[in-house]
C-alpha cells in the first residue's frame, strides 16, 4: 500500500480544503465592504463595530450562553449519575435503558423539536405550565444532552478499575463516600469532556431552540437563521467569524489540556 | 480539576441571579410580534422613552409562521401582533385576541373611514389598521426591454424576465396565480385551485426559490435574481436603494391587503399594549412609520407629515384605475384546507 | 472520537464489562445504582418518551378549520402520506419519502467515498500527527452547522468563483446559480456529515490487520483486489456504523435543504416543519414525524446488530 501514499495524501489535502472552505469564506467576507452580493469591494472592520453595538445580537449571545450553561449543568449531573448507575451489571431493564439512550442520539432534530412543541402546548392546555421561553428551551436541551453525557462518561467508567472502589468499601466507606471520594475524581476528566460535548451541542442547536423559544429568547443560531432567510448580511459574517474563532479556541484548549495531562 | 468546578458553579449561579433580576426589574415590558423591517426603530425608541418601558421585538417573515407561533403558545407571551386582514377571523375564532377598549384608543378618529369596520371585524372590536399595501413585482430594469406589465414575467417561460424569487406567503402567492388566470383570489373552485397549483409548481421549478418579502428584495438588489414578488413597501424601498430597479403592479391585478394591530388574549401587559396601539395611530407617529416602511398609511390625519413624494408615488398609493383591479383576501373557513393543501404541494413538489 | 469498549461478545447488547475485571463486582450496590439512574430515566420518560407517544397519538387525530386538534380519530393522515389527498391520488408524499431516503443514502455513500482515503491517510501518519489530523477533521463539526451551511450560499452564488469556474468549463450556463438546488444541498450535506463518517472509519482502519493485505499482495493480487478481499471485510462494520451515523440525521435534515435548496428541495424534515409551522396541520405533521421515528428505531436496531452491541456511539 506504500504506492498509494501520494494519491492518498493529495486527496486528503483536497478533503481538508473542502471541510475548511466554508469557514474560510465566512471569515474573508466578514471583512468585505460590500453590503449586498459576494463581489469583493475592499477591506473593512465596520461590520464588527456594528455587531458589537447590535442589541439583538448581544441579547442572543447572552441567551445562548445562559441556555448552554444551565442545560449543560443539569444534563451533566443527570447523565453522569445515569452512567454510574448503569455501570452496575444486572439491573432490571438495563438493556432497554441502553437502547432508549441511543434513540435521542439518532433521531432527526426536527422530529424531536416537533414532539417537544406538541408536548409543551398540550401540557400548557391541561396544566397551564410551560410557557415558551428560556426555561422550555433548557428542558428540551437537557433531554437531548443526557444521552451524549451518559455515553461519554460510560466510556470512562468502563476503564475504571473496580478494585479502587472496593478497596474504599473495604476500608469502611459507604457507597456514597466511595463514589464521591474515589470514583468521581477518577472519572472527572470524562465528565468534563462530556460537559464540553453537551455544551457544544447546545450552542450548535438551531432546530429544537427554534421550536421551543419564546419572545426575546432568540439564540445566536436563531438570529443567524432569520438573517440568512432575509439575505446574508455582512454583520452575520462577522458574528459567524467570532463564533468560529471561539469554537477553535475551545477545541484547541481542550486538546492542549488533554495533552498536558497525558505528559 | 475540582478547583475548576468549584469556581464555575458560583459563576453559573451568578449569571442566573443576574438575569432573573433583569426580568423582574420594575420597567414594564412590551412584547411586540411583527414582520421584519416593519417598524422604524426610532419610533420604538420614542415609545420606550415616553412610557418608560422596554419594547422586546420578535420577528416573522410570513404570516403562516406567525400563526404557528401564536397557536403553539405565543398568545400568552406577546402583547401586540400585526396580522394581515384575512388572518383576523381565525385569530378571533381561536380566542387568541383580546377585545380593544375603545376609551383607550382616542386616536382612532384620525383613521380613514375606508379602513374601519371591515366585514371580518365589523365593530373594530379586535383590530385597527396599521399599514396597507399591495403585492407586485420588484424587477431590475433591462436596457433593451420595457418593464414587464404582466404576471407572465413569472408564469410564462416564453415571456420570462430572468431568474425570479417567489413570495413565501401562502395566500398572497396563490392569489397572484389565480389573478393571472383571471380568477378571484378567494376562489373555492377545485379546478381553479388545481390550475393555480400547476402554475405555481411550474414557476417554482424555474425560480430561484421562495423568500420572504425582505429576502426577495435583497436578492434582486444583490443581483441574485432579476425579479421578485414582494409587497409594495419593499419594492419602493428597493427602488430608493438602487435606481436601476422598479416596482410594478401587473395589469391582471393583484392582492391588496391591510395589516392590523391587535392585542393578544393573554397579553402580559394589556394596558401598555393599548397605549402602543394608540401611539401608532398618532398622526405624526403614523407618518413616521410609513415614511420608514414605505407602505401606505391608513391614517388621514398623518397625510401632512408624510413625504410628499411618497404621497404622489403610484407604487405606494395606486391610482383609482389600478385600485379597481386589486382584490382583498378573505377568510375562507373550511376552504382554507384546500389552500393549505395547494401550498403544501407547491412547496413540496 | 468514537470509543469502542470491548465487552463480553457472547451477550450482544449487554452491559459493557471493563477489560480484565472480575465478572462479579460489588460496585455500585443495586439500591444506589437504581437511585442514580432514576432522575435521568424519569426525565427522559417525561421529556422524551412522553412527547414521542404524543406524536404517535396526534397522528391519528384530525385538523380543525383553523388548525386546532380535533377528533375524530382517523387513519386519514397516513392515507395522505401514502398518496390519497383532497385532489385525488398524489405521488407527492411517497416521492418526498423516497427523495429523503435517496438524499440520505447518497450523502452516506459520498461520505464513505470521501471518508475512506481520509481515514487511511490519517491511520498511515506517524503517531504524533494522528491526533492533530483527527482534530482537524473534527473542528468544523464543533463550529455551528448553520454557519457552515450558509457559507455554501456564498461559495456557490453566481458571482462566486466556483460558479465562474463552472461557467468557464461550460458545465453550467452563464448567470445560472449552482445554488439553490439539489446539488448544493448534497455538497453541503457531505461537508457537514463527513466527520461523522471519518471517525468510525478511522477507528476500524486503525485496527486493520495488514498482514492479510501483504499476504494477498505476495500471492499476486492487484491493489484493487487486495482492497476488496483483504481489507474491506475487516472494516465493513466501521463502514456500516458510519453509514448509519450519517444516513439517519441526513434523511431528517431540515436546515440544509431549507437554506440551500431555496425551500424547493423538500425532504421529510421540511415536510414536518411545514406542517407544524405555517401549514398548521399538526396531525399530518405528526404522521410524517412518526414515520421518521420508525425509521430511527429501525436504524438503532440495525446499529445494535452491526456493532454486535459492543460499540457505542460517542463523539469525544
Amino acid at each position: 500500500m506504500k504506492r498509494a501514499r501520494l494519491p492518498l495524501g493529495l486527496s486528503a489535502v483536497g478533503l481538508y480544503f473542502f471541510l475548511y472552505a466554508p469557514l474560510a469564506v465566512v471569515v474573508v467576507f466578514s471583512f468585505n465592504a460590500a453590503r449586498h452580493g459576494v463581489v469583493w469591494q475592499g477591506f473593512t472592520t465596520d461590520w464588527y463595530r456594528r455587531l458589537l453595538s447590535d442589541e439583538l445580537a448581544l441579547s442572543a449571545a447572552k441567551n445562548t450562553l445562559l441556555l448552554g450553561g444551565f442545560s449543560t449543568a443539569i444534563a451533566t449531573v443527570l447523565g453522569t449519575l445515569l452512567a454510574f448507575g448503569l455501570s452496575r451489571s444486572g439491573l432490571p431493564g438495563q438493556r432497554w435503558a441502553l437502547r432508549l439512550l441511543q434513540v435521542p442520539v439518532f433521531i432527526p432534530d426536527i422530529v424531536f423539536a416537533a414532539a417537544m412543541l406538541l408536548f409543551y402546548s398540550l401540557v400548557r392546555q391541561w396544566l397551564g405550565l410551560f410557557e415558551l421561553g428560556v426555561s422550555t428551551m433548557v428542558m428540551a436541551h437537557v433531554t437531548f444532552q443526557i444521552p451524549f453525557v451518559t455515553i461519554v462518561v460510560r466510556a470512562r467508567l468502563a476503564g475504571l478499575d473496580p478494585a479502587l472502589e472496593e478497596a474504599a468499601r473495604d476500608l469502611g466507606a459507604n457507597a456514597w463516600q466511595a463514589f464521591r471520594c474515589v470514583t468521581l475524581p477518577v472519572i472527572l476528566p470524562g465528565v468534563l469532556a462530556a460537559a464540553m460535548l453537551a455544551f457544544t451541542l447546545s450552542l450548535d442547536d438551531f432546530v429544537v431552540s427554534f421550536f421551543t423559544s419564546g419572545p426575546g429568547s432568540a439564540t445566536l443560531p436563531i438570529l443567524i437563521y432569520s438573517s440568512v432567510k432575509r439575505g446574508v448580511t455582512p454583520e452575520i459574517n462577522a458574528l459567524a467569524t467570532l463564533i468560529v474563532l471561539a469554537s477553535l479556541a475551545a477545541t484547541l484548549s481542550v486538546v492542549l489540556l488533554q495533552r498536558r495531562r497525558r505528559a | 480539576m475540582r478547583f475548576l468546578t468549584l469556581r464555575l458553579l458560583p459563576l453559573v449561579l451568578c449569571i442566573g441571579v443576574l438575569t432573573t433580576r433583569e426580568v423582574c426589574a420594575a420597567e414594564p415590558r412590551l412584547n411586540l410580534f411583527i414582520w421584519s423591517e416593519y417598524i422604524d426603530p426610532a419610533v420604538v425608541a420614542e415609545f420606550e422613552r415616553r412610557f418608560t418601558c422596554k419594547v422586546v421585538i420578535d420577528l416573522y417573515e410570513d404570516d403562516g409562521a406567525m400563526m404557528a407561533k401564536l397557536q403553539a403558545g405565543g398568545a400568552a407571551l406577546y402583547d401586540v401582533v400585526v396580522p394581515p386582514d384575512f388572518r383576523v377571523p381565525a385569530l378571533i375564532k381561536l380566542n387568541l385576541l383580546a377585545p380593544l377598549r375603545g376609551e383607550n384608543l382616542p386616536n382612532l378618529k384620525h383613521l380613514d373611514p375606508r379602513f374601519l369596520r371591515p366585514a371580518y371585524d365589523p365593530e373594530d372590536r379586535y383590530t385597527v389598521p396599521y399599514q396597507w399595501g399591495t403585492v407586485g413585482l420588484f424587477v431590475r430594469r433591462q436596457a433593451d426591454r420595457p418593464l414587464p406589465d404582466s404576471w407572465a414575467a413569472v408564469f410564462d417561460p416564453a415571456r420570462a424576465w430572468g431568474p425570479f424569487v417567489l413570495l413565501d406567503a401562502q395566500r398572497d402567492l396563490i392569489g397572484v396565480a389565480l389573478k393571472y388566470r383571471q380568477c378571484s383570489v378567494n376562489s373555492a373552485d377545485l379546478g381553479h385551485l388545481r390550475d393555480a397549483r400547476d402554475l405555481l409548481v411550474a414557476a417554482k421549478r424555474r425560480s430561484v426559490g421562495f423568500d420572504g418579502t425582505v429576502g426577495g428584495k435583497n436578492k434582486v438588489l444583490a443581483k441574485l435574481a432579476a425579479a421578485a414578488i414582494v409587497y409594495s413597501g419593499e419594492g419602493v424601498r428597493g427602488v430608493v436603494e438602487d435606481a436601476e430597479t422598479a416596482y410594478v403592479i401587473p395589469r391582471e391585478g393583484s392582492v391588496i391587503w391591510v395589516d392590523r394591530l391587535a392585542v393578544l388574549a393573554k397579553a402580559p401587559n394589556r394596558d401598555l399594549a393599548e397605549k402602543f396601539i394608540n401611539f401608532c395611530l398618532e398622526p405624526e407617529i403614523g407618518a413616521r412609520i410609513s415614511n420608514f416602511t414605505q407602505f401606505a398609511s391608513p391614517n388621514l390625519a398623518a397625510r401632512p407629515f408624510l413625504k410628499p413624494d411618497d404621497l404622489k408615488n403610484p407604487a405606494i398609493y395606486p391610482p383609482p384605475e389600478v385600485l379597481e383591479r386589486l382584490e382583498m383576501l378573505e377568510h375562507l373557513g373550511s376552504t382554507a384546507r384546500l389552500y393549505d393543501e395547494v401550498w403544501t404541494q407547491v412547496k413540496a413538489r | 472520537m468514537l470509543r469502542s469498549a470491548r465487552g463480553n461478545s457472547n451477550l450482544p447488547g449487554s452491559v459493557i464489562a471493563p477489560l480484565g475485571c472480575p465478572t462479579t463486582t460489588r460496585r455500585p450496590p443495586l439500591r444506589l445504582a437504581l437511585l442514580a439512574t432514576a432522575p435521568a430515566l424519569l426525565w427522559l420518560a417525561l421529556f422524551f418518551v412522553g412527547p414521542m407517544l404524543l406524536i404517535l397519538g396526534t397522528s391519528f387525530l384530525s385538523r380543525g378549520d383553523v388548525g386546532e386538534l380535533t377528533r375524530p380519530f382517523t387513519l386519514e393522515n397516513y392515507r395522505r402520506l401514502v398518496g390519497f389527498g383532497v385532489f385525488g391520488f398524489e405521488s407527492l408524499y411517497p416521492l418526498i419519502i423516497l427523495r429523503s431516503l435517496a438524499l440520505g443514502g447518497l450523502t452516506a455513500i459520498l461520505c464513505v467515498l470521501a471518508g475512506l482515503p481520509l481515514a487511511f491517510f490519517i491511520a498511515g501518519l506517524p503517531p504524533r500527527w494522528k491526533g492533530a489530523a483527527l482534530t482537524l477533521v473534527v473542528i468544523p463539526f464543533w463550529t455551528n452547522l448553520l454557519i457552515r451551511t450558509y457559507a455554501w450560499q456564498i461559495l456557490l452564488s453566481p458571482d462566486g468563483w466556483i460558479s465562474r469556474i463552472a461557467v468557464a468549463l461550460g458545465t453550467v450556463e452563464s448567470g445560472a446559480a449552482l445554488y439553490p438546488g439539489a446539488g448544493a444541498v448534497l455538497v453541503a450535506m457531505v461537508c457537514d456529515y463527513l466527520p461523522f463518517m471519518v471517525l468510525p472509519l478511522y477507528a476500524s482502519v486503525e485496527k486493520l490487520d495488514w498482514t492479510l493485505a501483504e499476504a494477498a499482495a505476495d500471492l499476486g493480487a492487484r491493489a484493487g483486489q487486495v482492497f476488496r478481499h483483504a481489507l474491506l471485510p475487516q472494516i465493513r462494520s466501521g463502514i456500516a456504523a458510519g453509514v448509519i451515523l450519517v444516513f439517519l440525521p441526513a434523511t431528517g435534515q431540515f436546515v440544509i435543504p431549507d437554506l440551500l435548496g431555496g425551500a424547493r428541495t423538500v425532504l421529510l424534515g421540511n415536510a414536518v416543519q411545514q406542517q407544524f409551522g405555517p401549514g398548521l396541520d399538526w396531525p399530518f405533521g405528526a404522521a410524517i414525524a412518526a414515520l421518521g421515528l420508525a425509521t430511527v428505531l429501525a436504524g438503532v436496531w440495525l446499529y445494535g446488530r452491526v456493532t454486535g452491541g459492543r460499540e457505542e456511539v460517542g463523539v469525544v
